[in-house]
Parts: C-alpha cells; sequence; structure tokens
C-alpha cells in the first residue's frame, strides 16, 4: 500500500477532526494497527491540534468547575480512604464512617449472640413447662377417671339406700349355717318382687369359684342368681315367692343345682 | 499546558476511572481552558457554551471507561465530545429559536455590550480564516456546524465527490498551518 500518498490524502486530518464516516473511521483505525507510519501520521496531527488548542486556551466562567463539582459530588470516591477498608482501625487511621460501620457491625453480632443463647434459654424453660403441663394433663386424666368411678359408687350407694329405705322392702338376713361370722343379706321388694343381695360378710372366694343365691320355693332349690362384684346391693333375678334364701359356693358360671355341702348362708323369709 | 502536567496521559485515566475527585479537578485545572477554545470557536454565545462545557465534562467523567487509549491521545477523544456536544446544541430546537430572537435584537446587542464572543478570532478558526474562501465554508459547514457531505452538496449544489476532493485538500492545507 501507498501509505505517503494515504497520508496525503487528507483522510487522516478528517478521522482525527471528527469528519469521516463509519466506515471511514474503522479504515483508518485498521491501518493504524497495520502502519506505524499512518499511525505517526495521526498522533502528529492529534499533537498539533492539541497544541493549537492549548495555545489559544479561553478561560471558561469561574462558576463552571464549581458547578461541576457540586454535581459529580457524590460520585468522588472519598480520597482520604484507601481503595480497600481496612478491617483494623488505629487511632488517625480510618474515617469515622468505617468506625460506624466497625461499631454497627460488633452490635449485631453481640445482638446475634445474646438473642441466640436467649433462644437457648427460653427454649429450656418452655420445654420444662410443656413437660410439667404433659404430667398435670394426665394427672388430671386420672383424678377425672377415679372420679367417675367414686361417683359411679356413690351413686350406687345412694340407690342402695333409697331403696333399703322402701317400706315395701322385706329384709332377710341370712346366717352362717356352720357357726361362723358369715352373714348376708337379702332385700326382697315385696311389690316389685326384685331381690337384692348385700353382702356383710363373706370369705374371700378361689378365683375359679363363685357365690350363687337359691330361693327356696316349696322345698325347692330356684336359681336366683350368681354373685358378681358390685358395690352396695346387688340386684339378683326377680323372684314371685320363696320361703327361704341361701347362698352356696359353685365353680365359676353358676350351677344348675346347688352344692348343699358347700352351703354359707341361709334365713327364711 | 503539556509541560506543567503532574500526571501522565495514562495516571491521570487510570485515577479516573479510580473516580478520584482530585483527578477530576486535575483535568479540569489543565483541559478546560483548551476544550472551551473548541466549544466557543463553534458557540457564540458566552453563557451557552460555558453550559456545554459543563456538560462535556460531565461526559468525560461518564464515558471515560470507553476511552481507548490505542486509538489515540486523551484530548483528541475529549476534543471530538466537545464538538460533538456543541453542533448538537447548535442544531437543537430551542438554540434555532434563540438565534431568531437575537438576530431580531441584534441592534441592542451591538449597542449594549454583548456576551458573544467573535469566533473568528478563537482556537481552530483562526487557522481556518487563513484559507482560501471556498476552502473555508467547506471546514466551515462541516467542522464547526456539523453538516455532512451529502448535506453540503445539496446546500452548495456542488457534486458529492467534488465537495470531498476540496475538503480533503482544505484539511491539508490547515494541517500545514496548525503545524
Amino acid at each position: 500500500m501507498d501509505t505517503k500518498a494515504y497520508i496525503q490524502s487528507g483522510i487522516i486530518e478528517s478521522y482525527v477532526l471528527g469528519l469521516t464516516d463509519a466506515h471511514e473511521t474503522s479504515e483508518v483505525e485498521l491501518l493504524c494497527t497495520q502502519y506505524p507510519e499512518i499511525k505517526k501520521a495521526v498522533d502528529d496531527f492529534a499533537l498539533s491540534l492539541e497544541k493549537n488548542a492549548f495555545a489559544n486556551a479561553v478561560t471558561p466562567p469561574a462558576d463552571v468547575k464549581t458547578k461541576l463539582m457540586a454535581a459529580l459530588g457524590n460520585e468522588f470516591e472519598n480520597d482520604k480512604a484507601a481503595p480497600v477498608i481496612p478491617f483494623h482501625t488505629n487511632e488517625n487511621g480510618a474515617a469515622p464512617s468505617v468506625k460506624m460501620w466497625q461499631f454497627a457491625a460488633a452490635a449485631a453480632i453481640l445482638l446475634f449472640v445474646v438473642s441466640a443463647g436467649l433462644n437457648i434459654y427460653f427454649y429450656g424453660n418452655y420445654k420444662s413447662a410443656n413437660d410439667n403441663y404433659q404430667a398435670l394433663l394426665l394427672q388430671k386424666n386420672d383424678l377425672q377417671a377415679s372420679n367417675g368411678i367414686y361417683q359411679t359408687k356413690a351413686n350406687d350407694l345412694a340407690e342402695s339406700l333409697q331403696m333399703m329405705a322402701d317400706t315395701a322392702m322385706k329384709i332377710v338376713p341370712m346366717k352362717s349355717v356352720k357357726h361362723t361370722s358369715d352373714l348376708a343379706t337379702i332385700y326382697w321388694n315385696t311389690k316389685t318382687k326384685d331381690v337384692y343381695l348385700l353382702q356383710n360378710s363373706l370369705p374371700q372366694t378361689a378365683n375359679d369359684k363363685q357365690y350363687q343365691l337359691w330361693a327356696i320355693v316349696n322345698g325347692k332349690p330356684v336359681d336366683a342368681g350368681v354373685i358378681d362384684a358390685c358395690t352396695g346391693l346387688c340386684k339378683m333375678k326377680n323372684i314371685p315367692s320363696a320361703q327361704a334364701f341361701a347362698i352356696t359356693l359353685e365353680n365359676k358360671g353358676g350351677s344348675p343345682t346347688p352344692t348343699l355341702s358347700a352351703m354359707y348362708v341361709m334365713g327364711g323369709v | 499546558m503539556p509541560e506543567l502536567k503532574k500526571y501522565t496521559e495514562a495516571e491521570l485515566v487510570l485515577l479516573l476511572r479510580q473516580r478520584q475527585q482530585e483527578s477530576f479537578s486535575y483535568l479540569y485545572d489543565n483541559y478546560s481552558g483548551a476544550l472551551f477554545s473548541i466549544i466557543a470557536a463553534i458557540i457564540p454565545d458566552r453563557d451557552l457554551a460555558a453550559d456545554v462545557l459543563q456538560e462535556v465534562f460531565v461526559k468525560i467523567w461518564k464515558q471515560i471507561e470507553s476511552y481507548d487509549s490505542l486509538k489515540g491521545r486523551l484530548f483528541t477523544w475529549m476534543m471530538n465530545i466537545a464538538r460533538n456536544s456543541s453542533i448538537d446544541v447548535l442544531r437543537s430546537k430551542s438554540f434555532q429559536n434563540s438565534k431568531q430572537n437575537r438576530e431580531l435584537t441584534e441592534a441592542v446587542y451591538e449597542a449594549g455590550g454583548t456576551t458573544n464572543i467573535n469566533t473568528d478570532n478563537i482556537g481552530l478558526r483562526k487557522m481556518v480564516a487563513r484559507l482560501k474562501e471556498d476552502y473555508k465554508v467547506l471546514i466551515e459547514l462541516s467542522y464547526f456546524e456539523g453538516y455532512t457531505q451529502e448535506e453540503i452538496s445539496n446546500m452548495l449544489s456542488i457534486p458529492l465527490g467534488t465537495v470531498k476532493t476540496r475538503l480533503r485538500a482544505a484539511l491539508i492545507q490547515l494541517r500545514e498551518i496548525v503545524k
């Protein structure tokens, strides 16, 4: 390429003055990287324009700089601050803003530690309170249950007492046939013919045995029911008429006929 | 002035990119006069030219990242920002309106002392004034007023090729004057 002719074409000056179009601009920039003499011609003309501009400098109004510095005030990095903010302050070193930042960070960390400690403490408190609550809840349920049992028993007893007080109730004491202190009492409602048994004093039975009540009707024993565990008066079978009542010990579940040898108590009406 | 520089161009650009206030202050102190001569040669109104100068320094500050030292000198880059900003203002509607007003009241301006600068004495214009008339017109329209060569060809009714050749020849002559 004839660089001399290119340099003499005026395109260098057009380029430096900003009069070239985009295509010409990239052409000159490319040739500058390939031909040092073209690059030098560009730099020479640029430098002579620069010198000319400095030689003919026109002092602008003084307030332009003031306005500029105010307008860009927020965008300047603080000249005093180092590019890397030091983590440790010394007496004459870091700016107040850094101290503030460090103080805030320290306060935040302290608060976090205190908060974490309180969390653990309060969680412990919560846990023991919750355990106590659960225990109390269980205890309350137990009490409620036993209260229910007592209430039922009290109701049964009250009912028994009421029945005993009934004037239609006939009382038949049954005494031991073996001259022991065994005793049981029949409460027989003469109107409804309902039979109730009160076990005043009967020996404890073995697990496979059970007491059975018999009504003696015209010399013959009639089953009046086996005796289950009950509070107060135990309701037995309805017996329309009887001359006597007796209790025998039978195998669990009762027997169709009484075992006379195992008779404990008996009482005539 | 270049010989009074405390920083090299490379140092100055680096510090500007680091957003150092001191470097910007230095840039203004050292380059504002030269750049103002570029602007004032295009915009005769002194107050308006001062506004443009402020705008130009804001642009330099914001665009310093895009300056490429391999493509040319820092001043050349700033000079082109100054010229382009000036021509934008010159071509703006508000300037055209105020120019009309000024023309209407030209007598008043001339009688009462004007804030306008006689641009013929400023910077490159002083050099251009020494060129012959048909070269002067082409540089006036292209460099100082920002018209494209096609626009100039239409305005002057000269073929585009002739505009191009003549402008290039004018610039060669200008180069010799500026040297």
